[in-house]
């Protein structure tokens, strides 16, 4: 089976070359893939009838409780082979809807691999499987929907295709991996034996409202359904296959799939019928007034898609297998509506419906697709959107609460559903022959196939529904409901209400489509704000984003090396305050030092050295005060005792102050360039940090509990190295090796030194510039404001 | 104690991996002398053979195949040679590998080709690793010092370049200042428990907060310091600033191994300091390590800022700058996970995973820029990006898989690393940092498909040059993503006998 899903994946790689080999019979060649994998699904229907299934499990990362497991049972079969077999038939017509385009290679090497990946979805057994193959599918539609990628606008369509679905789909991940961790297993077949398992767990709010919405934004419902008409900027065929008869339909493939797990309860039922419900009527209004005839299709797919979930919020025996039904009822219809509408822009060189008209003449085979397929949509009998039609209308009808207003929504949904029918069939093809951009022909061999058979079998079934039922539906609803069912499905019913329905539908329907001209201004007034709602939403956030992000940039990353430290030094500062202020035992803290005389001068001086540091304007100053800093530290070291510490910190006091004065001549100017509120705020912050500082020493050494070193080594320095100076005797002997080390990192250091001082840079003994730009940009750092940005910060778009 | 340890007291068997290369490295710094300034490529040979026989050393103490040592502690129990070393090494030494790789023909067509540069990025190679190995809080701090300073010295290996000198100069300032934090943490800690050897730090704290003395406050203070120093090192908000300005103007070679071991160094460190050393400081019991909540707050606010902000960026450097950022982010989610008690382990393989997925990833998504980017250091913008796939589709496919597994998509090695890492994460009941983690990966899909789309749906003259060398390096770790990505299961089993001593 795994052959099956990789099957579209290898053929994808190969597509291009048999492209370049085969020219025009490519389309043809390629689509054997397809319609093999058709054939192959179909030999299985007479099994799985029999209530057998098929599962297949390669090991993948078993650890995680994650296999490429796979299971093909009724529901998997019916969508595999609505995939495979549209796909062939999509691949063929777009040999040549796109013939003489240069891209046709990678167009099949797409659609190949969509069609693979959605295989992979529908025949899954694993929750990451499916969703591995969920992303693969959105990711493959955002290719193909970005395939006129020269067009601005069909990229931005494509990007919002895949943000809204891919966002959707990591909802869906969230809530696929809480449901494993609820259930306990990720095996799909086995989850649905145990629905309690998910319903009675605490996480069962939050996994509906998860997985919700990956379906719900894969199929395009409310109020998420505003990529769909985006999407309609990719190629008709491809719109066709993916917007209208597979990816769209992978929401509804999850509902149905999960609804044994998560369906039944009041939450499901509500949620569910009233999102779809919503975009039932919603899709329906507006596609009657659209006037390009993709657009009409696409809302109206909206439309129908809003009527599946709705019938799975239903949720009943019979309303499964009425969705089951429509669902198949759609892909055949739509799918060669879709294409009808492919063909008549290639030939005619335009979709506006009102540019349209009377090209019966000109494409008899077209027109005769076109309103087999519209009369199918509108449902008609005798067709197999007419069985579809019935089989809905009686599940709303049927409905265990709230049947009238279900009922209600229904016929409003499909009025609208049959006015859509007449403008994209009847419009066109009869009436008055308008002017076309192209002179109309008939479409080629390639792009009648397709329209053809999928009108073609929408009569067939219609006319075998016991065999449809019990090869299609009947298998599927009982793989969904997870126990035997009786399907029958009927041309004719007999005279009932739903019949009488129907035939109301259908003529308000026709009302609507005759007045329309006159109703469009009542219809606008009535907007109900539906297609600008969701969509502007979706642009504030976006823009948000950008918006947060170009801020974000200008204030806090703006290259200055100073504000990166003041961040740091403040959330530090901020954090560690918090922890003190608010946990810490600061009793017996704050106390008064026990000092002599002489200590409390060298601390003054240590203070007034400091502030001098910060107040003089010649840098040479400040470099003497804040040595004095240094001594002043290392006269404390004397007065406890220190005298080699001391000796090491004079040292280096001296040695920072000589290396100093001899690069000082070298910087420039010394300026002050920043003002006093600026100065001010750089006062407050570092003296925050000094306070913090001092606090912690303070508690450090409050706390006298813990002297272990010093014990250790006052009992060992004379017993172990004879020696009674304990820094001494740590030196140089408990630390040996470490002062030999520190010695040589000394010597290696002052080698640096030497080697630096000796080696100026190249571009100043090139140039002989009094003032080199690496200098300017060391002191820029060190005080000021740079004379310019010092490296332009991030550039917004 | 006060006897003189013999080698076999050491162990030194135990630590070979990185032994071998710091000597090594101390070993070339002596040849490359005598090699003429003319023929340093030598130097880049001497330099990979030196990493790979130190990969060939881990990876047989990986597989189990020999035993190298007695025992797992070594040098006074400052060294702790385990699985998670092991795996640690590996990542450490495959990103050193793709350093030189990638490192090669950029330093001689820029004419910086000197024997310095891969010497410096072994002794950094030896600091990742050591950091992996610590068993000790002082080795944690040296072994942070061993990696950063040659890296703020290879940030300004472009000198005279303004950028890059620059880059060095901010990098070395801010990175002096986070290595402060972290030694004062590291004090104070010490000052709490009166040792800084990990499993006794471990030990200690536990009879610290059963005892409720004034010391829990003491290493309450210094954990926040030390995860200050650390989250310097990986680019956690808000110590991340560094970060663009750093990429941006470094040599890209050297971002495309910084970028990672740095990572590495920095989150080995992190699991082994808090995962293993302060994983008992838990305040109530039955709670979570009381660090837990600031780590994932941190991992959150990371996410979200790398996440947003790389979305406006027109420079492909700084774009992939704000990236590594916002994966920082997900990597501290299983840090944070790490204060459950129970999932240290799992966690830390979480960790193990994320990073060795994000070397490949990362390392050859700078490789690319390394391939476009003209010996001026111009053409490393987006636009650069245009028509790329018509002129050099390889190059491109190799990018557009980088980009994917950066975003996550499965398939790629990206993917199972955040798969681990959510996993873990949801575990630990951090289902907010779990959720913002999902959220932001599709925030990034924006950016890093974008990458994509310019290269193959604009037209333009995006162009770049691979020679031999880099297209090895690109392509290894391409197919190290790819098949990483595909055959999960050889990440998982790799890291799945990664336990921290200590776990609970």
């Amino acid at each position: 089976m795994i052959g099956a899903v990789l099957a579209g994946f290898i053929a994808a790689l190969f597509a291009p070359w048999i492209h370049r080999a085969a020219r025009g019979w490519a389309g043809w060649l390629i689509a054997l893939v397809p319609a093999g994998l058709t054939l192959y699904f179909g030999a299985h229907l007479e099994r799985l009838a029999g209530g057998e299934t098929f599962s297949a499990v390669y090991a993948w990362v078993s650890s995680l409780g994650t296999d490429l497991a796979f299971r093909l049972d009724g529901l998997g079969a019916l969508f595999a082979l609505i995939i495979s077999g549209v796909g062939a038939l999509v691949i063929i017509y777009g040999g040549g809807y796109l013939k003489g385009d240069p891209q046709l290679g990678r167009f099949y090497a797409y659609v190949l691999m969509f069609m693979g990946a959605m295989l992979g979805v529908v025949l899954a057994d694993n929750l990451i499987t499916l969703f591995v193959f969920w992303e693969l599918t959105s990711i493959s539609s955002y290719l193909l929907i970005g395939f006129y990628h020269s067009e601005a606008d069909s990229r931005a369509s494509a990007l919002q295709a895949l943000l809204v679905t891919g966002t959707g789909g990591l909802a869906m991940l969230a809530g696929l991996v809480l449901l494993g961790q609820a259930t306990g297993t990720y095996t799909i077949s086995e989850m649905v034996t145990q629905p309690q398992a998910a319903q009675s767990s605490s996480l069962y709010g939050a996994i509906l409202v998860l997985v919700l919405l990956g379906a719900f934004t894969k199929s395009a419902q409310f109020p998420f359904h505003f990529w769909l008409p985006g999407a309609m900027a990719a190629p008709t065929p491809v719109s066709a296959y993916l917007h209208s008869a597979t990816m769209v339909k992978a929401g509804i493939y999850l509902l149905a799939r999960l609804s044994p797990v998560l369906g039944g309860t009041d939450a499901w039922q509500i949620s569910v019928t009233a999102v779809g419900g919503v975009t039932m009527v919603l899709g329906a209004y507006v596609a009657w007034r659209q006037v390009d005839l993709k657009r009409i299709l696409a809302y109206s797919t909206v439309s129908a898609l809003g009527m599946l979930v709705f019938l799975l919020g239903i949720g009943t025996e019979y309303a499964v297998k009425a969705a089951l039904t429509v669902l198949l009822a759609h892909s055949l219809y739509k799918g060669t509506l879709f294409l009808v509408a492919g063909a008549l822009d290639h030939e005619t060189g335009t979709r506006d419906v009102t540019r349209l008209g009377g090209l019966w003449r000109a494409m008899p085979w077209t027109g005769t697709a076109a309103l087999l397929g519209a009369a199918s949509m509108a449902g008609l009998p005798p067709l197999f959107g007419f069985i579809s039609k019935e089989v809905f209308y009686k599940a709303a009808y049927d409905a265990p609460d709230l049947a009238g207003p279900l009922t209600a929504a229904a016929v409003t949904g499909s009025v609208f559903m049959v006015t859509a029918a007449a403008l994209v069939s009847l419009k066109p093809f009869f009436g008055a022959r308008l002017e076309t951009p192209k002179h109309p022909h008939e479409a080629p061999p390639s792009m009648l196939l397709g329209p053809v058979v999928l009108a073609g079998l929408g009569v067939l079934f219609a006319f075998v529904p016991s065999w449809v039922a019990e090869y299609g539906i009947r298998t599927a609803v009982e793989a969904t409901l997870n126990h035997a069912a009786e399907i029958e499905l009927e041309l004719w019913p007999g005279l009932n209400v739903v019949l009488l329905l129907s035939l109301l539908t259908v003529a308000a329907g026709l009302a609507v489509y005759a007045l329309r001209v006159p109703l469009q201004p009542w219809a606008d007034r009535v907007d109900l704000g539906a297609r600008v709602g969701p969509e502007r939403g979706y642009r504030v956030l976006l823009g948000g984003m950008l918006w947060t992000a170009d801020r974000q940039t200008r204030i806090l990353q703006n290259g200055y090396l100073r504000v990166y430290l003041m961040t740091i030094v403040l959330t530090t500062v901020a954090l560690t305050g918090y922890t003190l202020l608010t946990r810490a035992d600061i009793e017996g803290v704050w106390r008064l030092p026990d000092a002599r005389f002489y200590e409390i001068v060298v601390v003054a001086l240590i203070v007034v050295a400091a502030i001098v540091v910060t107040q003089v304007q010649s840098r040479l100053a400040a470099v003497l005060a804040l040595a004095t800093v240094g001594y002043g530290v290392s006269l404390l070291y004397i007065m406890f005792g220190a005298p080699d510490l001391a000796m090491t910190q004079f040292s280096i006091e001296t040695l920072t102050v000589v290396l100093f004065v001899l690069v000082i001549y070298r910087l420039p100017r010394f300026a002050t360039l920043t003002n006093r509120a600026a100065r001010l705020r750089d006062a407050l912050i570092a003296a925050s940090a000094g306070v913090l500082m001092t606090s912690l020493v303070l508690i450090l050494t409050a706390d006298t509990s813990r002297r272990h070193v010093t014990t250790f080594f006052s009992e060992n320095s004379v017993l172990l190295a004879k020696g009674r100076n304990i820094v001494n005797v740590i030196l140089v002997d408990f630390r040996a090796f470490d002062t030999l080390g520190e010695i040589i990192v000394l010597s290696v250091a002052a080698a640096g030194v030497y080697a630096l001082m000796r080696l100026r840079p190249e571009r100043e003994r090139r140039e002989a510039l009094p003032e080199t730009r690496a200098t300017v940009e060391l002191s820029a750092m060190a005080e000021a404001d740079p004379p310019a940005e010092p490296q332009a910060a991030d550039s917004g778009r | 104690m006060f006897e003189v340890p013999s080698l076999s007291d050491l162990n030194v068997g135990a630590t070979l991996p990185v032994t071998l290369l710091a000597l090594g490295a101390c070993v070339l710094l002596v040849v490359d002398l005598f090699i003429p300034r003319e023929r340093k490529s030598i130097t880049a040979w001497l330099t990979a053979i030196g990493i790979g026989v130190s990969l060939v050393f881990s990876l047989l103490s990986l597989s189990g195949a020999v035993e190298f040592g007695s025992g797992e502690l070594a040098f006074s129990d400052m060294y702790r040679a385990d699985r998670l070393t092991d795996t640690i090494n590996v990542a450490a030494l495959i990103t050193a590998l793709l350093g030189v790789m990638v490192a090669y023909d950029y330093l001689e067509r820029t004419r910086l080709q000197r024997g310095e540069y891969y010497i410096l990025l072994m002794f950094s190679a030896a600091g990742a690793m050591l950091m992996g190995a610590a068993n000790d809080l002082v080795i944690v701090f040296i072994a942070l010092e061993l990696l950063s300073i040659p890296l703020y010295i290879l940030s300004g290996f472009r000198r005279p370049q303004e950028a890059s000198e620059e880059s060095a100069m901010k990098y070395f300032l801010l990175g002096a200042f986070a290595s402060g934090f972290l030694i004062y943490g590291i004090a104070l800690i010490y000052g709490a428990t009166g040792t800084t050897n990990l499993p006794e730090v471990w030990d200690a704290v536990a009879g610290v907060v059963a005892e409720d003395s004034a010391a829990k406050f003491l290493v309450m203070i210094g954990a926040g310091l030390v995860l200050a120093g650390l989250g310097f090192k990986v680019a956690a908000v808000p110590f991340h600033m560094w970060t663009p300005d750093v990429y941006q103007g470094a040599p890209t070679p050297v971002v495309a191994y910084m970028s990672v071991a740095a990572k590495i160094g920095g989150f080995a460190a992190l699991v082994r300091v808090f995962g293993m050393g302060l994983s008992t400081f838990v305040l109530e019991s039955g709670a979570p390590a009381a660090w837990q909540d600031t780590i994932w707050l941190v991992a959150v606010l990371t996410m979200l800022l790398g996440n947003v902000v790389a979305i406006v960026q027109s420079d492909l450097k700084r774009l992939l700058a704000y990236s590594t950022i916002a994966h920082a982010g997900y990597i501290l989610i299983a840090v944070a996970a790490a204060g459950t008690a129970g999932l240290e382990d799992t966690a830390a393989q979480a960790v193990v995973i994320y990073l060795i997925a994000y070397a490949f990833t990362n390392a050859g998504a700078f490789a690319v820029i390394t391939a476009m980017e003209k010996d001026d250091a111009s053409n490393t913008s987006l636009d650069a990006l245009r028509g790329l796939a018509s002129r050099c589709p390889w190059l491109a496919a190799a990018m557009a898989v980088f980009m994917l597994s950066l975003t996550g998509i499965p398939l790629t090695a990206g993917f199972v690393g955040k798969w681990f890492v959510f996993k873990v994460a949801l575990q630990a009941d951090l289902v907010a940092a779990a959720v913002v983690g999902v959220l932001t990966s599709a925030v990034s899909a924006y950016y890093y498909l974008r990458v994509v789309w310019m290269m193959y749906f604009e037209e333009g003259e995006g162009d770049a040059a691979t020679p031999p060398a880099l297209a090895w390096a690109i392509g290894v770790a391409a197919v190290g993503t790819l098949v990483l990505g595909a055959l999960p299961y050889l990440l998982s089993d790799m890291a799945r006998e990664i336990t921290l001593a200590f776990g609970g």
